[in-house]
C-alpha cells in the first residue's frame, strides 16, 4: 500500500469520526434534559410502587445515608426508600429498597440494570425480587452461599442474584 | 445506471425481504417480536437507521478508500443508532426499556452493514435511500407479522388489547424464543410456496 493511500485513509476515518462525535454531542445535549425528566418520572413511579399508601415523598437521610422519606395521607412518616448501586455481571445495578420505621423491608425494585437478557435480567422478576418483601433482619445470603441463607438465587445468574442480595444486606447492616 | 429505480424500493419489501429471503438480522427479530408494540418500535428505529446510514454512505462513497470502508460504515451506523437510542430514551422510555440491549446491538446488525457494503457503497444517493426504505419496510413488515402471530397465540392479545378473552389459555412457547423460530420457519415456507424459490435462482 502506498504512503499516500494510508494518509488518505487516516484523514477520511478521522473526519468521519470527528463529524459523528460532533453530531452526537448535539443530539445528546438536546435529549439529555428530557431523558433525565423521564428517569425522574420512573423513579417516582417506583417509589409509589414500593409504598402504595405513600402520598408525600421528600429528601431525607438516616445515619448519614441519603434517602427518600415517605409520608402517608395523614402526614405520618411510614418509611424510607434507599437507593444503592451494586456491581452486577454486566455493569451496575441500581436498586431501590423501601424500609418501614422498624427497618422491615417493604419492597425492593430494580431501577436500572444491564444484565444479560433472559438470564441476569430475571432479577426484576417478582419471583426473585419479591423474596425480600417483609423480611426483617434476615440472613440475606443466597442459599448456595450460606447455610442460613434465605434467598433463592436465579439459575444461571448467580452473580446477578448475589450482587442484588449483597446490596440489600449491606444497606440493612448500615442501618442497624 | 439510471438515476432512479423504483425497483430498489419494492425489492426489499417482498422479493428480497431481509428476513424471509436474505435471512439477515434474525437476532433482534427473535428478541423483540414477542409483542407488537416493541416490534413497531424496533421497525421504526430500523427504517430510520437504515435510511440514514444508506444515504450517508452513498454520499461519501467516492471519498472513502476501500481499505478503511468497514470502520467508516460502522462509525456511520453507530452514529445513527446512538441518535435513535437517545431519542427513544427521551420520548418513549417504555419502548426503549423493552428493546434493551438490542437497540445498541443494531450497530453490528448484518442488514445494516450488509446493505452498506452491498448496495449503498456502489449506488447513488436516491437509489440508496430507496433501498434503505425498502429494506427497512421489509424488516418492519416481517417483524410485525411475526409479532402479531406470536402475541396473538402467546398472550391472546394484539397491541396489548385482549382479543381472545380471559378464558384463553396462552400458548406460552410462542412468546419465548423458540416460538419465533417456529413462526419464521412457517412464514418462510409459505413465502417460498409463492415462488420465492424461483426468484432465488
Amino acid at each position: 500500500m502506498k504512503k499516500k493511500d494510508i494518509i488518505k485513509g487516516i484523514i477520511v476515518l478521522l473526519s468521519v469520526t470527528l463529524l459523528s462525535g460532533y453530531l452526537l454531542a448535539q443530539v445528546y445535549s438536546l435529549t439529555k434534559p428530557k431523558i433525565e425528566q423521564q428517569k425522574k418520572i420512573e423513579e417516582e413511579r417506583l417509589n409509589r410502587d414500593i409504598f402504595e399508601e405513600g402520598v408525600k415523598f421528600s429528601e431525607d437521610n438516616l445515619k448519614e445515608i441519603p434517602c427518600t422519606a415517605v409520608y402517608d395521607i395523614n402526614g405520618n412518616l411510614i418509611g424510607r426508600i434507599f437507593t444503592s448501586q451494586v456491581r452486577g455481571y454486566g455493569g451496575n445495578i441500581t436498586i431501590k429498597v423501601g424500609f418501614d420505621n422498624e427497618l422491615k423491608i417493604v419492597d425492593v425494585k430494580i431501577l436500572e440494570h444491564t444484565e444479560t437478557p433472559g438470564l441476569g435480567s430475571k432479577i426484576t422478576d417478582s419471583n426473585f425480587i419479591g423474596q425480600f418483601k417483609n423480611k426483617q433482619g434476615a440472613d440475606l445470603y443466597l442459599k448456595t452461599d450460606s447455610p442460613t441463607g434465605q434467598v433463592d438465587g436465579i439459575t444461571g445468574a448467580t452473580i446477578s442474584s448475589r450482587a442484588v442480595t449483597e446490596g440489600i444486606r449491606k444497606l440493612q447492616e448500615q442501618l442497624q | 445506471m439510471k438515476k432512479f429505480e423504483l425497483n430498489n424500493l419494492t425489492r426489499g419489501i417482498w422479493k428480497e425481504n431481509p428476513i424471509f429471503y436474505l435471512m439477515l438480522g434474525l437476532c433482534p427479530l427473535l428478541a423483540v417480536s414477542a409483542s407488537l408494540k416493541d416490534a413497531l418500535g424496533m421497525g421504526g428505529a430500523f427504517i430510520f437507521v437504515l435510511l440514514g446510514s444508506n444515504v450517508t454512505i452513498a454520499l461519501i462513497r467516492k471519498v472513502v478508500p476501500a481499505h478503511v470502508r468497514i470502520p467508516v460504515f460502522i462509525v456511520v451506523i453507530a452514529t445513527f443508532v446512538t441518535i435513535i437510542d437517545y431519542s427513544l430514551a427521551a420520548f418513549s422510555p417504555q419502548v426503549h426499556k423493552n428493546l434493551g440491549v438490542y437497540l445498541p446491538l443494531m450497530v453490528v446488525n448484518c442488514i445494516l452493514l450488509g446493505r452498506a457494503e452491498a448496495f449503498a457503497s456502489k449506488n447513488n444517493v436516491i437509489n440508496s435511500a430507496l433501498d434503505g426504505i425498502g429494506m427497512g419496510l421489509g424488516f418492519t413488515l416481517a417483524i410485525l407479522v411475526i409479532a402479531s402471530i406470536r402475541e396473538f397465540l402467546g398472550q391472546g392479545t394484539l397491541f396489548g388489547i385482549s382479543v381472545l378473552g380471559k378464558n384463553y389459555l396462552p400458548f406460552l412457547i410462542m412468546i419465548m424464543p423458540p416460538g419465533a423460530f417456529f413462526v419464521i420457519g412457517f412464514l418462510i415456507a409459505i413465502k417460498n410456496s409463492f415462488g420465492g424459490k424461483k426468484n432465488a435462482e
